[in-house]
């Protein structure tokens, strides 16, 4: 996806406008991505440059330009006294006295008085009333003005409403407190908009933001269907506002949805970031993901949101090593940076790396303490060193400085399950869900402890939560398929164990990645030896037999090499396929890579208890020497040594006799 | 900074792990476990160091380890170490076991592994039995050993650290350890600029040029500002320890901290988090000290005020203890009682035995020095008179065992039974058993005042060679460990012996030689001051030096009776009278000794001043040639001298007697008197005291000459000579002789205290004896010599008043 160098300079100017914009209204947050995005942009060489500029001496940046609609910009202009002192009360956080200079607080009362009015009363005597108030209901004020006042509204509310939660999971701490201010917002903006439908006034268009506004406030409402709305209409309007785009990201819950938004989205870059971002978020994988990052990192090739969206990419898909790089390139590249550096730190907890764990905590608490990202890091390092109650102590901090910090919740719930607080694992839990429903960490979590508390029909519906999110991860699968045993539904548990097996192969395809491991080559032992558990259980004893086998085989990397019986594999692979009814030619394909060569597992205790109860169904079907040689193969291993000897005397003991018998 | 851990305890956790893994060769053990156990406590088991200066070495010391890793280096590098190659040093190992210290994480794994530095509990060996693992083998630190705490502890306090502050940690550590980079280089070539943190190091190649930067920002100033980023590595411990031990040397030995210690503290202190209250009392004892009132009264308060929330009320009567002391030693004297006052009643609400019994004491040392405002008090007390309160105060000290109070008690009522002349016996026995109370206790700080007691008993009694002994005995023994003002009182006193001998040079080189920096605290440096000067002002009256003494006096009398001791005054008042004597100004000595006699009468004191202003009334009365007058006073003088057994007052009074009968021409028993006296005033080594009996005696001597020649019937001048032959012009010859005698050993003693009037006296005297006895020659000698005493006088008369 390259482009010209006019078209470049092109969105350099559309970025420009956004930031200026953006800060205009104070979106801080949406300014900032804009303008990082901005400098991620290569410098354009200056022969284009010196062509446009020749041609238009008296060339005024577009983000210097008033209004265009001519209304607004005399609005604008006529307000902006007014307006810069709002913005200076807005910047030193006197949300109150910013909303204030717009909206004194009679005007609002008065908005909120006639509008209870409209309800209660008849049409017929509302008519009559609503055309005198009109006038005075609407200020006529710009769109920014009012955007600002609106929006200062309702960052004070936020405020409160921080003030008034209770500390982090204690007693009071219900996660009931609202932002009061909302009800006030949404009915203004409910009456701006309908005022603008009526079409009989002739107003200016609107410019996006107070869409924007409206969305996010019927987010906080849990309307989603009409914020999902409003917040196209946003971006239809003002593609440059990134606040917008995460609302919607948020919003989405399911890949289906997100190609049906995608599907009614402009047709411009914007929409190809939200695209690739939101699928990042929704733990996609494939291809043609990483090939859109790609050409986005051409244009933007030094933008960290970009580079942080391929890390997570990498670490979705299980590419902890390549995941890991990618954060620690953009480490060096943006030292200061503290976004998403909790994702980085859970990188380096999964991979064990504790100094650089601990260089990258001391790294976040030199820039900021206060941080809940730097809270997260410094908790997961704590957490890396088994102690607990202080990794606990620095999630609960992450979480009083920002309390939709999803990590924090999950990670406290996990910290909880390892103190044996189950309660309080299973409410942090909940909370991180409630935050963000697509954590599948957190459902999966959700899953153990009640497992641990063994109420498995619980635990069946977290799991199965968890793998609806990462129908790929085995993990979510085999958790699914041992709780289904755990509860004695045998038949499901084979299905879900079989599709545990089928997702590991399922990554170790899709990602080929630089890592030098692709560690699900072969089949967990563990999985096949609880499917062969449960297939005798079942009394399938055939099939229970194979996947023992195979189990075994596992030990060399499920060559069959060692085997006895060359076609034992491909027998089991074939009863595989048979009978079991999911997906198998993927399945197949991936035993086969599976067999191909891969060093094996070694001895471990699976693999043991699937040779155990393969001697022992040896010497049921009287298969002596089988059953000699599997028992004599265990007395080397070292495993359960006085109860082979037992086997090995009684095989021998048998063969004798049938030697005897012979004669 | 921390509350504990700096990087020197880092340092000497490594050292304490060397030693464990028996990397310190033998011959270095005891060094260095004295350097590490040093470090770590507070108490100071070496006895007290021989001089003053070297009391502050200590802290010199902990300053030292906190600032720098020279110490270490300095303590280490001399030894090999005992294990690995064969030429590395102790200190290569120990920079070996710092500079492995790689990373944060490397950190937190030095204080991971500490807990195997430790013996194993019954139950951690169950558990590793269990476990079925060997238990671990070696030296190891058991739990209540002092390493073992220090270990214990240190690991506490680490677990206990925020991770802000274990980076804190971190990063002082690495800034402490940076020094020895080059020694360590110079074994490890691999070494590079970046090999204080390993995880820089490894990722060097993967960040490249930007790793310099990722450095910054973790880092921060500190790589850019190189070594100027002075933040000193201290925790609240070394704090606490360093303020515990310069208050502790406050009040051991009353010093104030020498400046330059004073002012690396106060660098130290700028750099700690927290600032102890306890600074504010070391402030409070220093302005104190220093004499400056009102910072010692703000430091006052402002202790108490950030020390009430932790110490609840019931230490208030101590707050107002102390502020009393503090304002009498500022001369607010009524303030003080009514603080004092307080202090009792909040103590006895309190039920504070202790700190009344200390309120008591000091109301009885108060009340002697200053009768006047006490006297109401004790007309209203249960307690009555002083002594009834010592008797009270010390079966009181003995019940609550507050032995040094006792033991004080004791020696008040040693040094009342003196004062009141009673029983020297009994006054010996309160003596004897606080002695046996200082040494049974080993109350180091009561030797000072025990043994001065002993002194003014033994000068008292007249034995001055036991007083001076007891004065050497004390300053070499027992000076190091006692309060400053202790030593600063007996060295005074033993110039003032010393100057009675006549050996000013000696004197005033023991002035000079009291420790300067003891001398800062305003008090001692005042009475220093008007000690030495009391001194030259004695001298300069021998010497005749009028104008001088005179300016020397305006001064010492300029300085308020509140401030000083009574016995300073009396003192300088004395002097004063000595000096208006000399000048002639008899009417103002007159009326000055009434005054004291009278004021000495209505407060029933010391019954040797007051002996001593009767023998100046004495002297008075002889001055103006009448010596008759003082008849009665001279024999007052001697009976009450001679109850009270105060010898060297006695031989005094008995001259005066002596003097009084020459006048009544009875010269026979004149001389009986001194005959008898002299040898006795002898032993006391007061030589203007013999001198003048000397004289004395030459009166009388010559007196009974003249009386031989009466008795020769009245023969004129002529038949003297005449008369030589007989039996009657030789025992003239013989009393002449004797008067000669007498006078040579008065003009000894004079010249011995360098007296110029007297020894011109003498010598006027003897040339008058020589013409008498018709040496015409000898007595032009005499009178030529008398001649060059005078003009060499009055030379270094001008030249003294000069220099003064």
């Amino acid at each position: 996806m390259g482009l010209s160098a006019k078209d470049l300079l092109h969105l350099k100017e559309s970025l420009q406008v956004a930031v200026v914009k953006c800060s205009e209204r104070c979106l801080y947050q949406s300014a900032k991505w804009a303008a990082e995005l901005l400098d991620a942009i290569p410098e354009i060489s200056t022969g284009d440059l010196d062509q446009r500029a020749s041609g238009m001496g008296n060339y005024v940046h577009p983000a210097f330009v008033t209004n265009v609609d001519p209304r607004e910009a005399a609005l604008e202009a006529k307000e902006l006294d007014k307006y810069l002192l709002a913005k200076s009360f807005f910047d030193c956080k006197e949300f109150d006295r910013c909303a204030a200079v717009f909206l004194p607080e009679s005007l609002l009362s008065g908005i909120l008085s006639t509008k209870q009015s409209d309800v209660g009363t008849p049409r017929g005597k509302g008519k009559a009333s609503a055309s005198a108030p009109s006038g005075q209901l609407l200020p006529p004020i710009s769109q920014k003005s009012l955007f600002l006042a609106l929006y200062a509204k309702v960052i004070s509310g936020e405020k409160l409403k921080d003030e008034e939660s209770e500390m982090i999971m204690g007693p009071q701490d219900l996660g009931s407190v609202v932002n009061k201010q909302l009800l006030i917002v949404s009915r203004f903006l409910d009456r701006w908009f309908t005022e603008r439908k009526s079409e009989e006034n002739d107003l200016p268009p609107s410019q996006g933001f107070l869409e924007y506004l409206y969305g996010m406030v019927l987010v906080k409402e849990k309307n989603d269907d009409g914020a999902l709305d409003y917040l196209m209409q946003s971006v239809h309007l003002f593609p440059w506002n990134w606040g917008c785009w995460l609302e919607i990201t948020n919003l989405i819950a399911r890949v289906e949805q997100l190609n049906k938004v995608t599907r009614s989205l402009p047709q411009n870059i914007m929409s190809y970031i939200f695209y690739a971002n939101t699928a990042v978020n929704l733990y996609q994988q494939g291809q043609n993901l990483a090939a859109s990052l790609t050409d986005l990192l051409n244009i933007f090739p030094t933008s960290s949101f970009l580079l942080t969206c391929k890390a997570l990419l990498n670490y979705h898909s299980k590419d902890l090593m390549a995941a890991e790089q990618d954060f620690s390139n953009l480490l060096a590249l943006h030292p200061h940076r503290l976004d998403s550096l909790d994702h980085y730190s859970n990188i380096l907890y999964v991979l064990n790396q504790r100094p650089k764990l601990a260089f990258l905590a001391h790294l976040c608490t030199s820039i900021d303490k206060f941080r809940p990202e730097s809270c997260v890091v410094i908790g997961n390092y704590y957490s890396l060193l088994s102690q607990h109650e202080k990794a606990v102590q620095y999630f609960r901090r992450a979480l009083t400085l920002d309390r939709s910090c999803l990590s924090a919740w999950t990670l406290m719930g996990h910290e909880y399950v390892e103190l044996k607080n189950t309660h309080a694992a299973i409410e942090s839990y909940r909370r991180a869900v409630d935050v963000n429903r697509r954590d599948y960490r957190a459902w999966y979590g959700l899953g153990q402890t009640y497992e641990v508390l063994e109420m498995h029909a619980y635990a069946l519906w977290y799991y199965k939560k968890a793998a609806g999110l990462r129908p790929w991860d085995g993990k979510m699968w085999q958790a699914v398929g041992s709780c289904l045993q755990k509860m004695g539904r045998d038949r499901d548990g084979i299905k879900a164990l079989k599709r545990a097996l089928l997702a590991d192969t399922y990554y170790d395809s899709t990602t080929r990645s630089a890592g030098p491991i692709d560690r699900m080559a072969q089949m967990d032992p563990e999985v096949l030896l609880q499917i062969a558990l449960m297939y005798d259980r079942l009394d399938e004893e055939e099939e229970a037999k194979a996947y023992m086998e195979l189990c075994v085989a596992q030990e060399d990397g499920g060559d069959a090499s060692g085997g006895d019986g060359g076609g034992g594999l491909g027998d089991s692979v074939a009863i595989h396929h048979n009978s079991s009814g999911v997906a198998s030619d993927v399945e197949g394909e991936g035993v086969d890579r599976g067999g191909g060569g891969h060093e094996g597992t070694g001895v471990t205790v699976a693999t043991s208890k699937a040779r155990m109860w393969l001697a022992r169904q040896a010497m049921r079907a009287e298969d002596y020497v089988t059953a000699n040689r599997l028992a004599s193969e265990l007395c080397q291993d070292g495993v359960e040594v006085e109860e082979a000897k037992a086997l090995i005397r009684e095989a021998r003991s048998r063969m004798e006799l049938a030697d005897e018998m012979d004669r | 900074m921390s509350r504990y851990l700096t990087p020197a305890k880092i340092g000497l956790l490594a050292l304490i792990e060397l030693y464990i893994e028996q990397a310190v060769p033998n011959d270095a053990i005891i060094t260095v476990i004295n350097f590490i156990t040093s470090h770590l406590h507070d108490c100071d088991l070496t006895p007290a160091p021989p001089t003053r200066s070297d009391r502050w070495k200590k802290a010199e010391s902990i300053i030292g380890l906190v600032v720098s890793i020279k110490e270490f280096e300095l303590v280490l590098s001399p030894f090999t170490a005992a294990d690995r190659l064969p030429g590395r040093r102790l200190w290569d190992r120990f920079l070996e076991k710092l500079w492995r210290i790689d990373s944060l994480h490397g950190l937190q794994k030095f204080f991971d592994r500490l807990p195997h530095l430790l013996i194993k509990t019954k139950e951690e060996l169950r558990q590793i039995a269990e476990r079925g693992e060997e238990p671990p083998s070696g030296t190891l630190l058991s739990h209540n050993s002092p390493f073992g705490v220090f270990v214990r502890r240190s690991w506490l306090e680490f677990t206990r650290l925020q991770f802000h502050h274990t980076t804190d940690l971190w990063k002082a550590f690495v800034k402490y350890r940076q020094p020895t980079a080059g020694h360590w280089r110079k074994r490890n070539p691999q070494h590079g600029r970046l090999s204080f943190d390993s995880v820089l190091m490894t990722g060097e190649h993967e960040w490249g040029d930007n790793t310099e930067e990722l450095a910054v920002v973790a880092y921060g100033n500190m790589l850019l500002m190189g070594n100027h980023d002075d933040t000193l590595p201290v925790s609240t411990d070394d704090i606490e320890s360093l303020l515990e031990f310069q208050v502790e040397q406050n009040q051991k030995y009353g010093t104030r901290v020498p400046p330059e210690l004073k002012e690396k503290f106060q660098r130290l202190l700028k750099d700690s988090h927290v600032i102890p209250s306890l600074s504010h009392y070391l402030n409070f004892s220093d302005a104190w000290r220093s004499g400056d009132y009102p910072t010692s009264f703000d430091y006052l308060h402002r202790y108490f005020d950030y020390t009430m929330q932790n110490r609840d009320r019931l230490f208030y009567q101590y707050a107002l203890m102390n502020l009393a002391i503090v304002q009498s030693d500022f001369g607010c004297h009524k303030e003080a009682v009514a603080t004092m006052l307080e202090a009792v009643s909040t103590a006895r609400e309190n039920r504070d035995m202790t700190c009344l019994n200390f309120a008591l004491n000091w109301f009885f040392h108060f009340g002697k020095h200053h009768p006047q405002l006490v006297q109401e008090l004790e007309n209203n007390s249960m307690l009555g008179s002083g002594k009834e309160s010592l008797a009270f105060l010390r079966v009181k000290a003995k019940e609550t065992g507050m032995w040094i109070l006792w033991s004080s008690a004791l020696l008040s009522e040693a040094k009342a039974c003196m004062s009141s002349g009673e029983s020297v016996s009994t006054a010996l026995e309160h003596i004897v058993r606080s002695s046996q109370l200082v040494v049974e206790r080993n109350l180091k700080t009561m030797v000072g005042s025990q043994l001065s007691t002993v002194m003014s008993l033994w000068d008292r009694l007249g034995v001055s060679y036991m007083s001076s002994m007891t004065c050497e005995v004390f300053l070499r023994c027992h000076a190091q460990s006692s309060i400053f003002d202790d030593e600063l009182k007996v060295k005074c006193r033993f110039a003032g012996m010393l100057a009675g001998k006549g050996k000013y040079e000696k004197a005033f080189e023991l002035l000079e030689s009291i420790d300067k920096n003891s001398l800062r605290s305003a008090k001692a440096n005042q009475y220093w001051h008007l000690y030495r000067g009391l001194l030259k002002l004695r001298c300069d009256l021998h010497r005749n030096n009028l104008e001088a003494a005179e300016t020397l006096l305006s001064q010492l009398l300029q300085i308020g009776t509140e401030a000083l001791e009574p016995d300073m005054v009396f003192m300088i008042d004395s002097l004063h009278i000595e000096a208006l004597i000399r000048r002639g100004d008899f009417e103002a000595a007159f009326t000055k000794v009434d005054r004291l006699i009278a004021e000495l009468r209505e407060n029933n004191r010391d019954i040797s001043l007051r002996i001593r202003l009767l023998l100046a009334k004495a002297h008075l009365f002889d001055c103006i040639g009448r010596p008759e007058k003082g008849f009665t006073i001279s024999m007052r003088a001697a009976s009450l001298a001679w109850r009270a057994r105060l010898i060297p007052v006695l031989w005094q009074a008995i001259g005066a007697l002596a003097n009084v009968l020459t006048s009544l021409s009875e010269f026979a028993a004149a001389a009986r008197l001194l005959m008898a006296v002299l040898p006795r005033c002898l032993e006391t080594d007061a030589a203007y005291v013999t001198g003048a009996l000397y004289s004395l005696l030459a009166d009388a001597r010559m007196g009974q000459a003249g009386e031989v020649t009466a008795n020769d019937q009245n023969q004129p001048l002529g038949h003297h000579r005449r008369g030589v032959g007989t039996t009657q012009g030789k025992r003239r010859m013989e009393f002449l002789t004797k008067a000669d005698e007498a006078l040579d050993f008065a003009f000894k003693y004079f010249s011995i205290v360098e007296d110029v009037e007297k020894q011109c006296e003498m010598l006027a005297k003897k040339a008058t004896l020589m013409r008498t006895m018709g040496d015409y020659v000898l007595a032009g000698n005499y009178a030529a010599k008398y001649m060059a005493l005078r003009k060499g006088q009055t030379s270094t008369a001008t030249a003294g008043g000069r220099a003064v």
